[in-house]
C-alpha cells in the first residue's frame, strides 16, 4: 500500500487528485479511522460551542468573574500555590498521551507485550486525571460552597460552567478509560493478531483499532489543552 | 506488513514532541504565576495553546504525514468557529453595554 | 480519465487499482466486512442492512409523523371554532410546540436522513452496506427510544412543554408555560438520545459516500439524491453539537437552576429549589439554537433537491441540465447556510449591526438556490415528460418551493422583517418550504422506489388522486396565510377573537375545512401502500427505466449485499435520450463496448 500511497499526486495536486478520483477519497485510510476523524470533527463543535457560550456569558454579565486562579490554588507545605492541582493534571493528561502515541507505536510493530503495558499506563493517568478531577469537584462543593446555582466568589456562572465543562470533558477522559482497558485485554490476548471477530460488532480485530483509539484519546487531550488556556488562565 | 511502515516512526519523536508540550505548559502557567496582565497575557496564553494544540494535532494524531485531502477537511471548519467565536464577542459586548446603560444607574 | 482508461477496467477485474492506495485485501470494494445474520431477531428487528433500517427508519418516522398532523387538525379546529374550546391555551402551545418539533426533526430529518439515506447511498455508491453496520443498527434504536421518551412528556405531570419548538428560555422554564417542568426536561433528552442516534447514523452515511464506492464511481457521478442526503449530513454533523449544547444548558437551567440563560428576574421555582437567578444571556440560547436551527432547514431541503433532481431526470427521460453547477450549487447552500442564522433573529435584540450582516448572507444564500431552480426547469424544456406520480409529486414541489423561497426574500431584509415577523407571513412561507414542498417530495420518492423495496406498483390512479388533493388543498391551506401575515395576524395566538383583522381571521373557518380533507386524504395514502405491498401490480425489474445503480441489482427488492458481482461505473447517471442509441437510457454500469452508434460524452 506504501508504493502505491507513494504514487499518488501529492499536496494540492494531490487534493484535487483524491476528490476527483474513484472509489475512495481519504487514501491509506480506513473507513473507521475515517469515522473517527469526522466523530472527533463534530465533537470539537461541542466543545467549542461550550466554550463559547462561557465566553458569551462571562462577557455579558455585570457580576465580577471570580480569578481562578485563587478558587483554584492548593496549599502545601504551607504555601498557597495558585493552579497547582490543574498544573499536576496537565502533566498527568499530557503524559498519557504521550504513553499513547507509543503504544500505537508498538501496537503496528505487533509487540503485543509493550503495547498492553501502554496502554494500560495511559489508562492508568486517564484514571488519574478523573480522580484529581473529582477531588477538584469535592472540594469545592464541600469546603468552598460552589454550586452550580451560586458560589461565594462571584457570578454565579462560573460554577455552573466549571462542572459544565469539566464534567462532559471529565464522562469523554472516563470513558476513554473504559475503551483503553478494553483494547488492553483485546491486546494482550492476541485479538488483534489473530483478528478474532469483536462481541458486538462483529468486525475483525485489527491493530489499526489501537491508532484509533489513540485519535479518541489524544483528543481529549486537545480539549484539556483549551480548557486549561480559557477556563483556568484567562 | 509494509502497509504499517507509514504509520510507526521512532521514538524519539514521542519524547521530542512530549517534552515540547511540558515546556509549553510549563510557559502558559507562568504566565499566571508571574501575574502577566492585560493583552501581553491573552496574546502569550492564546500562543502557547495554539503551539500545543498544533503539536498534538499534527505529531500525535499524525496529521502532518496525512494526505492534504484530509487535512483541510478537517481545519476548515475551525475558521467557522473562529467566526462564531467573533460574532458572539460583538453580541456579549452589545448585551453587557446594554446592561450597564439600562440598568446600572439607580436600579 | 480518458475512453481507453474505462476500457481498461472493463478489461481487467478488481486487481489492480486505478485510484492508488487500495492494495490491502481488506480495502478492495468487494472486500467489505458484511454482517451475515443468524436469526429472525437480527434479520428483522435488529437488523444490520442498511436498507431494512431504511424502512424501520421510514415507519418510525411516519408514525410519529400522523401525531403530528393530528395535533395540526386539532390547532386548525381550535383557530376556526375557538368556542368548542377543542384546545385551551396551555393545550394549544403544546399542540404547537409537539407538532413542529415532531414534524422537523424526528419526521423530516429522521426520514430523509435515516429513510432515504440507508435506502439509498450504499445501492447508489455500489457498495454492499454501510461500512459499519452495528452501529447503523444502534442508530435507529437510539432514534426509537428518543421518539419514546417524546411522546412519554404527555404522561407527565403538567404534560409535553409548551414553549414552542424554540425552546426560548426565560419563558420556557417560569412558570406559566405549560409543561415548562418535566414536560422541558423529557423534551430535552428526547433531543440529546435524537442527536447521540443521528450522530452514529450520520458517521455511517458520510463515510460510505466518500470511502466505500464502487469502482469506476467518482464523486461527480454520484446521483445527485446521494450528493443532497450526504452533504445534509454533513451540516447536521456540524450543526447539532450546537443543539446540544444550547439543550444541554436549557436542562441545567431547568433542573438545577443555573443560569446560563437566566437573566434577573423574579425567583424562579422548578422542582421544589427556588432559585434567585442572575447574569444569564438569553440571546445566548437563541444564537445556539439558531445556528443550529437554520443549517436544519436546509438539512431537511437539500435531500428534497436532490432527489428531485433525480426524479425529474428519470420521469422526463432527460439529463439533469447543468450536473455540476447542481453540485456546486448544493455544496454552496450548505456553506452558507451556516453564516445566515441570526435572520431569525433581527427583532430579538442583538447587537444591531448584525443586520447587515446576515441580511447580505441570506440574500447571497438565493442564488444558488436560484440556480437550481433554472436547472430543472432547463431540464424539463424539450424532454419527454411522462406524468407519472412521482412526476406529479416533482412538479408539485417546483411550484411550492418558488413560492416559499420567494416569501423568503421579504423576511430576509431587516426592514420588511421587522413588520412580519412573528406574524402568519412567517408561518406561511416554512410550511411552504419545509412542510409542503419535501413533504411532496416524500411522496413522490415513495411512489418512485416502492418497486425497489418490495417488487410491486404501488396504484397509480389512488396516487393521482393523492397527489391532487394534497397539492391543491395544501396550496389552499397556506396561501392564505400570506394575507394574514400581512395583514399582522399574530403567530401562536390560540384564539384570534372579534379582533381588527376580521377579513383574515375570516379565512380560518376555509382553512380548516381544507386542512380536515388533506389530513383525511392521507388514509388513501396509506391504504394504496398497505394494499400494494400485499397484493399490487408486480414490477418489472427497473420499472422506470431509470440509470442510477440501485435499479441494476440482479433481484428486485435487492437482496443482502446488494449484488452477487460489484458493479463497475463508468458514466454518469443521466444518460437518458442519448441521440442514436437504441434505448433512451444507458445505465450507469453498461460498458462502453456495450454502447452502440450513439456518441455519449466523457463524464
Amino acid at each position: 500500500m506504501n508504493r502505491a500511497l507513494g504514487k499518488l499526486p501529492k499536496g494540492w495536486g494531490g487534493l484535487t487528485h483524491d476528490w476527483g478520483s474513484d472509489q475512495r477519497v481519504f487514501k491509506g485510510i480506513p473507513w473507521n479511522k475515517a469515522m473517527m476523524w469526522i466523530f472527533l470533527l463534530s465533537d470539537t463543535f461541542i466543545f467549542m460551542c461550550a466554550l463559547i457560550s462561557y465566553m458569551t456569558v462571562r462577557a455579558s454579565t455585570a457580576a465580577s468573574w471570580p480569578d481562578a486562579s485563587v478558587v483554584f490554588e492548593l496549599e502545601i507545605f504551607g504555601t498557597s500555590v495558585p493552579l497547582l492541582l490543574i498544573a499536576i493534571m496537565t502533566f498527568v493528561l499530557i503524559s498519557s498521551s504521550g504513553t499513547m502515541a507509543i503504544a500505537v507505536k508498538y501496537g503496528y510493530e505487533k509487540n503485543r507485550k509493550l503495547c498492553t503495558i501502554f496502554l494500560l499506563l495511559t489508562a492508568v493517568c486517564g484514571a488519574t486525571f478523573v480522580g484529581m478531577q473529582a477531588f477538584e469537584w469535592t472540594k469545592l462543593i464541600l469546603h468552598e460552597g460552589v454550586r452550580p446555582w451560586g458560589n461565594p466568589f462571584g457570578a454565579e456562572q462560573f460554577g455552573a460552567f466549571f462542572f459544565m465543562i469539566t464534567g462532559f470533558h471529565g464522562t469523554h477522559v472516563t470513558i476513554g478509560v473504559i475503551f483503553l482497558l478494553i483494547m488492553a485485554k483485546k491486546t494482550w490476548q492476541g485479538d488483534f493478531d489473530t483478528g478474532r471477530k469483536g462481541f458486538f460488532t462483529s468486525v475483525t480485530s485489527n491493530y489499526r483499532a489501537i491508532e484509533i483509539m489513540g485519535l479518541y484519546w489524544h483528543f481529549v487531550d486537545l480539549v484539556w489543552v483549551f480548557i486549561f488556556a480559557f477556563f483556568y488562565l484567562w | 506488513m509494509s502497509q504499517y511502515k507509514t504509520q510507526s516512526h521512532k521514538i524519539g519523536i514521542y519524547l521530542w514532541i512530549w517534552a515540547l508540550l511540558f515546556v509549553f505548559s510549563f510557559f502558559s502557567y507562568m504566565v499566571d504565576y508571574l501575574n502577566f496582565e492585560g493583552t501581553l497575557r491573552w496574546t502569550l496564553i492564546l500562543a502557547f495553546m495554539v503551539s500545543k494544540a498544533a503539536l498534538i494535532v499534527a505529531v500525535f494524531m499524525h496529521l502532518f504525514w496525512e494526505r492534504y485531502a484530509i487535512v483541510n477537511v478537517l481545519l476548515w471548519p475551525m475558521t467557522l468557529m473562529l467566526l462564531f467565536v467573533g460574532i458572539m464577542a460583538a453580541d456579549s459586548e452589545y448585551t453587557l453595554l446594554t446592561r450597564l446603560f439600562y440598568f446600572a444607574a439607580g436600579s | 480519465m480518458s475512453d481507453e482508461h474505462d476500457y481498461k477496467i472493463e478489461a481487467k477485474a478488481y486487481t489492480t487499482s486505478s485510484s492508488g492506495a487500495a492494495a490491502s485485501s481488506d480495502e478492495r470494494p468487494d472486500e467489505q466486512e458484511l454482517y451475515h445474520s443468524k436469526s429472525w431477531w437480527t434479520t428483522y428487528v435488529f437488523s444490520q442492512d442498511a436498507k431494512y433500517i431504511g424502512v424501520q427508519y421510514l415507519c418510525a418516522s411516519t408514525a410519529i409523523a400522523v401525531l403530528a398532523l393530528v395535533l395540526s387538525v386539532l390547532m386548525r379546529v381550535q383557530l376556526a371554532y375557538p368556542d368548542l374550546n377543542v384546545l385551551s391555551p396551555s393545550a394549544y402551545y403544546q399542540a404547537i410546540t409537539m407538532h413542529g418539533m415532531i414534524m422537523v426533526i424526528f419526521f423530516l430529518t429522521a426520514l430523509f436522513l435515516g429513510g432515504f439515506g440507508n435506502l439509498l447511498i450504499p445501492l447508489m455508491c455500489g457498495a454492499r452496506d454501510m461500512v459499519f453496520p452495528f452501529v447503523n443498527m444502534l442508530s435507529f434504536w437510539i432514534f426509537l427510544l428518543s421518539l419514546l421518551v417524546l411522546v412519554a412528556s404527555y404522561f407527565v405531570p403538567g404534560g409535553p412543554t409548551g414553549a414552542g419548538w424554540t425552546l426560548y428560555p426565560p419563558q420556557s422554564i417560569t412558570a406559566g408555560t405549560p409543561g415548562n417542568l418535566w414536560g422541558l426536561v423529557l423534551m430535552l433528552v428526547s433531543i440529546v438520545l435524537f442527536v447521540v442516534g443521528f450522530t452514529m447514523g450520520g458517521l455511517n452515511y458520510v463515510i460510505t459516500v466518500l470511502q466505500a464506492r464502487t469502482r469506476g464511481m467518482t464523486l461527480m457521478r454520484l446521483p445527485l439524491s446521494v450528493w443532497g442526503i450526504f452533504v445534509a449530513t454533513i451540516i447536521a454533523l456540524l450543526a447539532f453539537p450546537a443543539l446540544l449544547v444550547a439543550g444541554l444548558m436549557l436542562l441545567l437551567d431547568t433542573v438545577l437552576g443555573t443560569s446560563f440563560y437566566m437573566p434577573a428576574i423574579i425567583a424562579v421555582s422548578n422542582f421544589g429549589k427556588e432559585v434567585t437567578t442572575d447574569g444569564g444571556s438569553p440571546i445566548l440560547f437563541q444564537h445556539l439554537f439558531w445556528f443550529f436551527g437554520h443549517p436544519e432547514v436546509y438539512i431537511v431541503a437539500l435531500p428534497a433537491f436532490g432527489i428531485v433532481s433525480d426524479l425529474i431526470s428519470v420521469h422526463a427521460r432527460k439529463n439533469i441540465f447543468g450536473y455540476r453547477m447542481m453540485v456546486w450549487a448544493i455544496v454552496a447552500i450548505a456553506a452558507l447556510s451556516f453564516i445566515v442564522w441570526a435572520h431569525h433573529m433581527f427583532v430579538a435584540g442583538m447587537n444591531p449591526w448584525f443586520g447587515f450582516f446576515f441580511a447580505i448572507t441570506t440574500l447571497l444564500i438565493a442564488i444558488p438556490t436560484g440556480i437550481k431552480m433554472y436547472n430543472w426547469v432547463l431540464t424539463l424544456w424539450r424532454g419527454d415528460i411522462h406524468f407519472t406520480v412521482p412526476m406529479l409529486f416533482t412538479l408539485g414541489f417546483f411550484i411550492t418551493f418558488l413560492n416559499g423561497g420567494l416569501t423568503g426574500m421579504f423576511m430576509g431584509n431587516v426592514g420588511t422583517d421587522i413588520a412580519l415577523s412573528d406574524t402568519y407571513f412567517v408561518v406561511a412561507h416554512f410550511h411552504f418550504t419545509i412542510g409542503i414542498a419535501p413533504v411532496l417530495v416524500v411522496f413522490g420518492a415513495l411512489y418512485h422506489w416502492f418497486p425497489l423495496m418490495t417488487g410491486r406498483m404501488l396504484n397509480e390512479g389512488l396516487g393521482k388522486l393523492h397527489f391532487w388533493i394534497t397539492f391543491i388543498g395544501a396550496y389552499a391551506i397556506y396561501f392564505p396565510m400570506h394575507y394574514q401575515g400581512l395583514q399582522g395576524v399574530p403567530r401562536r395566538y390560540y384564539e384570534m377573537y372579534d379582533s381588527i383583522y376580521a377579513s383574515s381571521t375570516g379565512l380560518n373557518e376555509f382553512i380548516t375545512i381544507v386542512t380536515i380533507v388533506v389530513a383525511v386524504s392521507q388514509l388513501i395514502f396509506f391504504y394504496n401502500v398497505i394494499n400494494s405491498a400485499i397484493r399490487g401490480e408486480k414490477s418489472k425489474r427497473n420499472p422506470w427505466k431509470a440509470n442510477s445503480l440501485e435499479w441494476q441489482t440482479p433481484t428486485m427488492p435487492p437482496k443482502h449485499g446488494n449484488w452477487n458481482k460489484l458493479p463497475v461505473v463508468y458514466r454518469w447517471p443521466y444518460d437518458f435520450s442519448v441521440p442514436g442509441a437504441d434505448k433512451d437510457y444507458i445505465p450507469q454500469n453498461v460498458p462502453p463496448s456495450q454502447v452502440r452508434r450513439a456518441k455519449v460524452e466523457k463524464t
